[in-house]
């Protein structure tokens, strides 16, 4: 944790969003504040982006209409965020999100509040796993962002973690919290990603809150909705997933990260939260069949085996026409409402737990023919190998005597049995 | 399974394959080692594994091409108990990870090796692993008599290795070849071997990527 000694250091010269500008007032609604030096590692500093040379007419009538809704707020109601962030091309640019986003889960400024340092939350249970998780995000950050800026984010990132879970003892971390983390980090910076974060993680209809429980089963099983959805849209394609028993694990990092872990292009990670931060719970599910649906050819194609399925569909090509998909999982989403596939969900959950069962069945029949194969070889075999290794099984024939005592009437009985290997010549 | 697309040796139908899943605490080096063996190179900007990730190689043995299938399982307990079972379903054979560095990770081996005993493995071929031999200093590492005392009781080979050195590479690829020349010997049914077999239990390593990138020497751990 070399970094951590930085942070006293670097907390000053890089906070996010200004944290040491005097008047919290001013920075969460005013998109034309003048960037000063505390600004420096502000988000929209750090470019993900490529420029774009051209831009569809479509999406600068709506950056219009986004900062058209940005100048006067308080006159445009949660529909109207919402839809814009859901249409096409959705809220386009983080300097929007980064305003946008808290309001689509109702953040007030209120609860954007100055971050604990870093050493308060390193005697916390998970603060080892959590740096492990963080030190290896490098992927996450913008090409090219220095070294310093970069761990001090590392830093928050960390804080940002410790701080939900330590305000929600009975939330998990898990392995993959850290990717949406840091895609709210990034975006909001430090003080309204917190609040966010708790919003997307604790609560009845919180999307996150499924994978931050004691077990992964809650997030099996929602997950499991992916494959009912699939086989209404194409049962070929469900029949080959089904025959290969890929399961659902290629999708699992998607669903547990909303995709911030498996896409490499930062642009449609932020595309794809900007609809899920408006959307059920259960979306990104329906996100996955659709991608998968949309790369059924492939999965025809491909060798109906597990090892194969999954490394063709836990790779995510980068050409993915995410509007398109996004389009087809909300067709999915209203002609399949959650409810409807409960019974569906609940075959498929039986018929898993079948085999389960019977892999589980074979594995004790499997260990216990391999107990009695050891115990006739140790009963049959010659020399001193069955012997030490009888001495192995037998833990209470340790002494030396009983040992020499247990070889000699081996030795009598081997070759009661099989006289002619000494009498033989 | 079909092979039918890949190039073979002719009067093969089909390539054998042999499935390892690799396990270990969280950070020990699971990824970059399955990385190092399947690309011959060193993972530079390696991620957590969240559930499973899946390699794969083709090697030869006796000029019979053998497919390695190595799953990479994430470290998280969490992730190990419903979610990685489904993995260990006709796995041939195990390489069990720590870090040398991190004597939490050596511990948690006799939990690892419980956890392959019921999976029905334990007669699986095994090995152990100590990563990341290049970090730390000499005495900060785990010793190699403790490591081996623990290997032998578990009756598996031990392997102290670096995915990120170079130089190490021919060791990643010693620990790969013994699971798989182990598994190659248990084979009951044994395909009768091509014309031209004269390499009688040699191993041909098919190099995938020169070895160029100038040698490190720092550590990359944190």
């Amino acid at each position: 944790m070399e970094h951590n000694n930085l942070d006293a250091a670097s907390g000053d010269k890089f906070n996010l969003n200004g944290n040491c500008s005097p008047s919290p007032e001013k920075q969460s609604f005013d998109l034309n504040h003048t960037k000063n030096i505390d600004d420096i590692s502000t988000p929209s500093e750090l470019k993900f982006d490529e420029d774009f040379d051209f831009e569809d007419p479509q999406i600068s009538e709506k950056r219009k209409e986004i900062e058209r809704c940005l100048h006067s707020p308080d006159t445009v109601n949660l529909d109207q965020w919402q839809h814009l962030a859901r249409s096409k091309g959705g809220l386009i640019s983080d300097d929007y999100r980064k305003v946008i986003w808290p309001l689509l889960v109702g953040v007030t400024k209120d609860e954007m509040t100055e971050p604990p340092s870093l050493d308060d939350l390193s005697t916390h249970g998970e603060y080892n796993q959590v740096v492990l998780d963080v030190n290896r995000s490098l992927k996450r950050f913008p090409p090219g962002i220095p070294y310093e800026q970069r761990v001090a984010l590392q830093d928050q990132l960390t804080v940002l973690i410790l701080r939900v879970i330590i305000k929600h003892p009975n939330l998990k971390y898990y392995q993959g919290y850290h990717d949406v983390a840091i895609t709210l980090l990034l975006v909001c910076g430090d003080r309204a990603s917190f609040p966010l974060l708790c919003r997307l993680s604790c609560g009845a209809a919180a999307p996150l809150q499924p994978f931050m429980q004691t077990t992964m089963a809650p997030t099996q099983h929602l997950l499991n909705y992916m494959l009912p959805v699939i086989r209404r849209a194409d049962p070929d394609v469900a029949d080959c997933l089904d025959k290969a028993q890929v399961g659902t694990m290629f999708a699992l990092p998607w669903y547990l990260t909303w995709f911030g872990h498996s896409l490499n292009r930062y642009s449609d990670v932020v595309r794809l939260y900007d609809y899920f931060l408006c959307s059920p719970p259960l979306f990104p599910v329906y996100v996955t069949a659709a991608i998968v649906l949309y790369r059924g050819g492939e999965v025809l194609r491909c060798d109906c085996d597990m090892a194969m399925l999954h490394c063709l569909l836990s790779r995510l090509p980068d050409d993915l026409p995410f509007e398109d998909i996004l389009v087809t999982a909300e067709k999915l989403y209203l002609e399949n409402d959650p409810e409807d596939l409960e019974p569906e969900v609940a075959a498929l959950e039986r018929r898993e737990a079948e085999i389960r069962h019977a892999d589980e069945e074979r594995m004790r029949r499997r260990r216990e023919a391999g107990a009695r194969a050891r115990a006739g070889r140790g009963r049959a075999a010659a020399g001193w190998r069955g012997v030490t290794s009888l001495a192995a099984w037998l833990p209470a024939v340790t002494s030396r005597r009983a040992l020499l005592a247990t070889a000699t009437v081996l030795l009598g009985v081997y070759v009661y049995y099989r006289p002619e290997l000494l009498f033989n010549r | 399974m079909s092979e039918t697309s890949n190039q073979q040796i002719p009067g093969l139908a089909q390539k054998k394959v042999f499935k390892i899943i690799v396990l270990g605490d969280s950070g020990v080096g699971k990824t970059c080692l399955t990385y190092r063996f399947c690309e011959g190179q060193f993972l530079d900007k390696s991620e957590a594994t969240i559930g499973v990730d899946f390699r794969e190689r083709t090697i030869r043995i006796r000029n019979e091409e053998i497919k390695l299938q190595l799953w990479d399982t994430a470290g998280q307990e969490r992730f190990r108990k419903s979610m990685v079972q489904h993995y260990y379903r006709n796995v041939h054979a195990v390489v069990i990870v720590y870090d040398v560095t991190k004597p939490e990770s050596f511990h948690s081996i006799v939990s690892w090796m419980q956890e392959v005993e019921s999976h029905g493995l334990t007669n699986a071929p095994r090995v152990l692993v100590g990563n990341k031999c290049d970090c730390g200093t000499p005495e900060s590492r785990l010793a190699t008599t403790y490591a081996q005392r623990a290997a032998d009781k578990y009756g598996m080979p031990l392997f102290e290795t670096s995915a990120l050195l170079d130089s190490e590479c021919d060791n990643v690829e010693s620990i790969f070849m013994t699971l798989a020349h182990k598994l190659y010997s248990k084979q009951p049914l044994r395909v009768i071997s091509v014309e031209g077999d004269q390499s009688y239990g040699v191993v041909t390593l098919p190099r995938h990527k020169s070895r160029t990138a100038p040698p490190r020497d720092s550590c990359l751990c944190s």
